[in-house]
């Protein structure tokens, strides 16, 4: 039976992947690919300790289950701004993105 | 607009470096856990865990390092699908199903739909900031205290117990209704806002107007 600890360690590394491609990249589209990676990290957080622990509510595996909900609806979003930022600049390079208001 | 997908000779090109560079890594992986397993270090659950992990991690990897835009949204897939198998282990198969279909079926193809509508064809090739060496050590940093702090922890010995559908099914709609229900009118107010937001407007001074 595998221990929780490999749990936790592949999803901290997952996590700092997805970290340090948030904190490096430029394009906007490479950015969301790693926040994705970080949310996928956290649900695998959730749903371990839940399984392991918390054998009566399950909260985790619900909570692991909004995650992914959420993600659905944060994906749509940011790609629905990404395309629109790209139609009315012609980049989605982030530092090109400096204005409020234009 | 269609001539600007990225298809076939760089989609053939995708698919067969693809194919060769996971195949290698996954028989080399492979026969290293297998040596491992005949030893008599691992047993097969832990080969299949090891394996499934190894994979997520060279994804995830390759999905933040890879220069073409293309290339990682690719790699994106391999740490996605591996948390299917993840969630398998921890005994949760709707929670797999649904990050099957969700992740593996619908926010790839989204990404790849964005990708198409923005300039992957003229500029496939991303250059990162100046900002990498700092963010390398923040993410090394970070990874360091999260292992410090599971390496240093107290975890009683647990086994994992498994999810039935009904189960779930009875917790959210009791427990976890009025979240449920909050979520259902998030994701209504994200896709009409979503839909809004890519509508063209009349009044806005749009550069490209021949679209």
């Amino acid at each position: 039976m595998i221990p929780l600890e490999n749990f936790l360690i592949l999803s901290s590394i997952l996590f700092c992947i997805g970290f340090y491609g948030v904190l490096s990249r430029k394009n906007a589209i490479l950015i969301l690919i790693s926040v994705e990676l970080m949310l996928a990290a956290v649900g695998i957080n959730f749903v371990a300790f839940s399984s392991f622990y918390d054998t009566e509510r399950y909260s985790g595996h619900i909570f692991a289950l909004f995650v992914v909900a959420i993600a659905a609806a944060e994906v749509g979003l940011a790609l629905g701004i990404i395309i629109r930022l790209f139609r009315e600049r012609k980049t989605i390079n982030i530092d090109e993105a400096n204005e409020l208001k234009w | 607009m269609l001539s600007k997908v990225p298809l076939p000779q760089q989609f053939d090109r995708l698919i067969v470096t693809g194919g060769i560079v996971t195949s290698v890594f996954v028989i080399l992986i492979l026969t290293i856990l297998l040596i491992l397993k005949f030893v008599g270090f691992i047993s097969y659950t832990e080969v299949f865990f090891w394996l499934i992990s190894s994979g997520m991690i060279i994804g995830a990897l390759a999905s933040v390092f890879l220069k073409n835009i293309v290339h990682a949204v690719f790699s994106l897939l391999a740490p996605l699908l591996g948390i299917v198998a993840i969630y398998l282990f921890l005994g949760s198969e709707f929670l797999a199903l649904a990050q099957l279909l969700i992740y593996g079926g619908g926010v790839v193809i989204l990404l790849l739909f964005a990708l198409m509508m923005t300039d992957v064809q003229d500029n496939p090739v991303v250059i990162d900031g100046s900002q990498k060496p700092v963010g390398f050590i923040i993410a090394v940093l970070i990874g360091f205290v999260l292992l410090y702090s599971i390496f240093t922890a107290d975890i009683e010995i647990a086994t994992p117990s498994s999810l039935s559908l009904a189960d779930l099914g009875s917790n959210i709609f009791t427990q976890f209704l009025i979240p449920f229900l909050l979520l259902g009118i998030l994701l209504d107010i994200a896709l009409t806002g979503a839909l809004l937001n890519g509508k063209k407007h009349k009044n806005l001074q749009s550069s490209d107007s021949d679209e």
